[in-house]
């Protein structure tokens, strides 16, 4: 009997994991089909993704209410707890992506006519490609329960930054070279803020998997370092004195554990 | 007796002793069995003792289970070696078999994975007894499209057993269908839009007594039948291209193919004040058709100079593997999105209609580089993102020299 459970229970998680895969997988899809209707100015394409993304906030509303009834039905413990609150995380995070190609498209519906310096679409189509490069990766290290992929995200990260940093001087030279009106400027720029935000979730993405996988999240380093201050605080003034010193290097020993 | 006597004849009576027992019931098992066989199937027992014909079915049915769990592992065979993805589900949409390419979608996670959805949602409403069709589209990069279809697995007319799923990838076809829409719509125009002005300015003409406007209308329309000319001329030429065999190929000196495309192309360039600068490497030779591949580079070089700004450079570097001989020609144009950089090779495909048709161009050009490339076993590559420029590569098979057929021929 208990045994039948079991497997009911790990079919449940499986369960979860493919459906947060197709999440994934829906999110990955739609940020080129995005840019598609971006560059190829496609308001019918924009319209349809809009429309679309009700489907992610259901199947996102599914998988958080599979999750909550093995929380409360089956208490998960260690690995199968962590798995599944990572899973509720993802969620949110594949859902926020998603949502930030919605922006996109509507950006898109906005600057409708607009034509805007080929430096600017291929910046566009790079920070597009970069970002789905990275949810990508995201999604391989969910699924392989990959840490050092998932950590090595922040680094990949680094490289849409920059393509960003890049996009912005190319809009703001356009617009002053007099090839772009002032409010088309400014959605352009809010534009590449999305793609950017993009790689910020795969980034997260990446936090919670390192937390699935070894229990250890990056806020733990501050949270570190706030017992620590505290504790001197509390105890006396002599305290002091030396705490300066090692501060530094405390909350690092606090990163290794 | 000595006690040792006296222990191994008692063995031995217990040896007998139980040896009976087991005889007694074996036979009564026997017997029982005999009584089994003969009671469940008495009149299709071969004939011999029942047990025998037991034997026999028994033997019999290992062999045909045998024989149709090959005959499975060989349909399953056959269902891999197809390209379509099948999977069938039991009633309870519980999917029992997947072929390989099936298989390839269960465990994808990304793009795939929406393939693999379609399919379980599909053979949910399969099992309902509801027949579906689902396409679903992939960014990529590269755009693929893929048909998953699924209908009930009846039995009888009226029971479902199940549901089967059908995968099918339709990326080519659907490109090969938008080539040829595209195909067809860019001739006519091609050819309307100068014969409809020509028409126009005619009708013009005729109605004018202004001798300067009447010259300056005749002007343009020789400019317009020259845009035919020229187009009905790249057509020709195309098709010639498509249509050439080998049996005219001769070793040829890529350097003097460079400078003979570079001297075609001086005049245009300096027109527009782009810089024309050629690196040349190494001698190197291919075999090939002179005029064809002058042609190619010709309209490379063409392309390069009509979409570069004036006062930059295009260059064209010529370098080499053993195998390989590699002409690069670069320019600092607008770039082409990576979108439109799988269609521009297609007859009439323009990126920009307004704009590349204001350079003056058939848009025939790079079909016929891709034609040439083709025929001399080579190939051409572009490298481009916009607003860096582009790099368009022609890579054609090296001619070794071997005594005196050295590559050098004029």
């Amino acid at each position: 009997m208990a045994e039948e459970h079991r497997i009911e229970f790990h079919e449940a998680m499986d369960e979860i994991r493919s459906r947060v895969v197709r999440l994934g997988a829906i999110a990955t899809e739609v940020i080129p089909r995005g840019t598609e209707a971006l560059l190829g100015m496609d308001l019918r394409l924009a319209q349809r993704i809009i429309d679309d993304d009700d489907t992610v906030d259901e199947l996102s509303l599914d998988i958080e209410e599979r999750a909550y009834n093995l929380l409360a039905l089956q208490q998960p413990m260690a690995r199968d707890l962590r798995f599944l609150i990572t899973s509720i995380h993802l969620t949110s995070e594949l859902e926020r992506t998603a949502d930030l190609v919605v922006n996109v498209c509507k950006g898109a519906r906005r600057i409708y006519r607009c034509k805007f310096d080929p430096r600017i679409r291929g910046l566009i189509k790079a920070m597009s490609d970069e970002a789905t490069e990275l949810t990508k990766h995201a999604m391989d290290a969910y699924v392989e329960a990959d840490e050092s992929l998932a950590s090595a995200l922040d680094d990949i990260d680094d490289r849409l930054d920059e393509l960003h940093t890049d996009y912005i001087e190319a809009v703001f030279d356009s617009h002053s070279a007099g090839n772009l009106d002032l409010q088309a400027a400014v959605q352009l720029a809010l534009i590449g803020r999305y793609y950017e935000r993009i790689g910020d979730h795969a980034v997260n993405v990446g936090e919670r998997i390192t937390y699935m996988v070894t229990g250890w999240l990056p806020e733990h380093t501050g949270v570190a370092r706030v017992a620590l201050k505290n504790r001197y605080r509390s105890s006396g003034v002599n305290d002091r004195q030396p705490a300066s010193g090692s501060q530094g290097t405390q909350p690092e020993e606090r990163r290794e554990e | 007796m000595s006690p040792g006597g006296t222990i191994a004849l008692l063995v031995a009576i217990a040896a007998v002793g139980v040896a009976v027992i087991a005889l007694v019931l074996l036979t009564r098992d026997r017997r029982r069995l005999t009584r089994l066989v003969s009671t469940s199937a008495p009149g299709e027992l071969p004939g011999g003792r029942p047990l025998d014909a037991l034997e026999t079915l028994l033997a019999g049915a290992t062999r045909e289970a045998q024989r149709r769990e090959g005959e499975v592992a060989e349909l399953a065979e056959a269902l891999d070696s197809i390209p379509l993805g099948i999977a069938v589900c039991d009633q309870h949409a519980q999917i029992r078999f997947r072929n390989t390419v099936a298989g390839g979608f269960e465990s994808a996670r990304h793009g795939e994975a929406l393939v693999e959805a379609a399919v379980t949602d599909l053979l949910a409403r399969a099992v309902q007894g509801l027949s579906g069709r689902r396409e679903v589209q992939l960014y990529g990069p590269p755009l693929r499209s893929f048909v998953v279809r699924a209908r009930p697995l009846m039995v009888d007319d009226d029971e479902v057993r199940g549901g089967i799923a059908v995968i099918e990838d339709v990326s080519e076809q659907r490109r090969v269908d938008s080539v040829r829409r595209d195909f067809v719509a860019n001739i006519s125009h091609e050819l309307k839009t100068p014969i409809g002005a020509l028409g126009l300015l005619a009708d013009t003409i005729r109605e004018e007594d202004d001798p300067e406007v009447v010259t300056r209308l005749a002007e343009r329309m020789i400019l317009e039948a020259d845009r035919v000319s020229h187009t009905v001329d790249d057509l020709m030429e195309l098709s010639r291209i498509e249509f050439a065999d080998e049996s005219d190929f001769e070793a040829l000196d890529i350097g003097s193919l460079v400078c003979e495309a570079v001297a075609r192309i001086r005049e245009a360039a300096d027109q527009r004040a782009v810089k024309v600068l050629v690196h040349a490497g190494e001698a190197m030779a291919v075999r090939g058709d002179r005029r064809q591949l002058v042609s190619a580079l010709f309209n490379l070089l063409d392309n390069a100079v009509k979409f570069s700004e004036s006062g930059t450079t295009v260059e064209i570097n010529t370098t080499g593997t053993p195998e390989v001989v590699q002409i690069a020609v670069i320019d600092a144009g607008p770039g082409i999105e990576s979108k439109e950089q799988e269609r521009i090779f297609e007859r009439f495909y323009r990126v920009d209609q307004g704009r590349s048709r204001a350079q003056g161009g058939t848009g025939l050009g790079l079909a016929i580089v891709r034609h040439v490339a083709s025929n001399h076993r080579g190939r051409i590559d572009v490298v481009s993102s916009e607003g860096e420029g582009s790099t368009f590569v022609l890579r054609l098979p090296r001619l070794v020299a071997s005594g005196g057929d050295t590559g050098a021929e004029r």
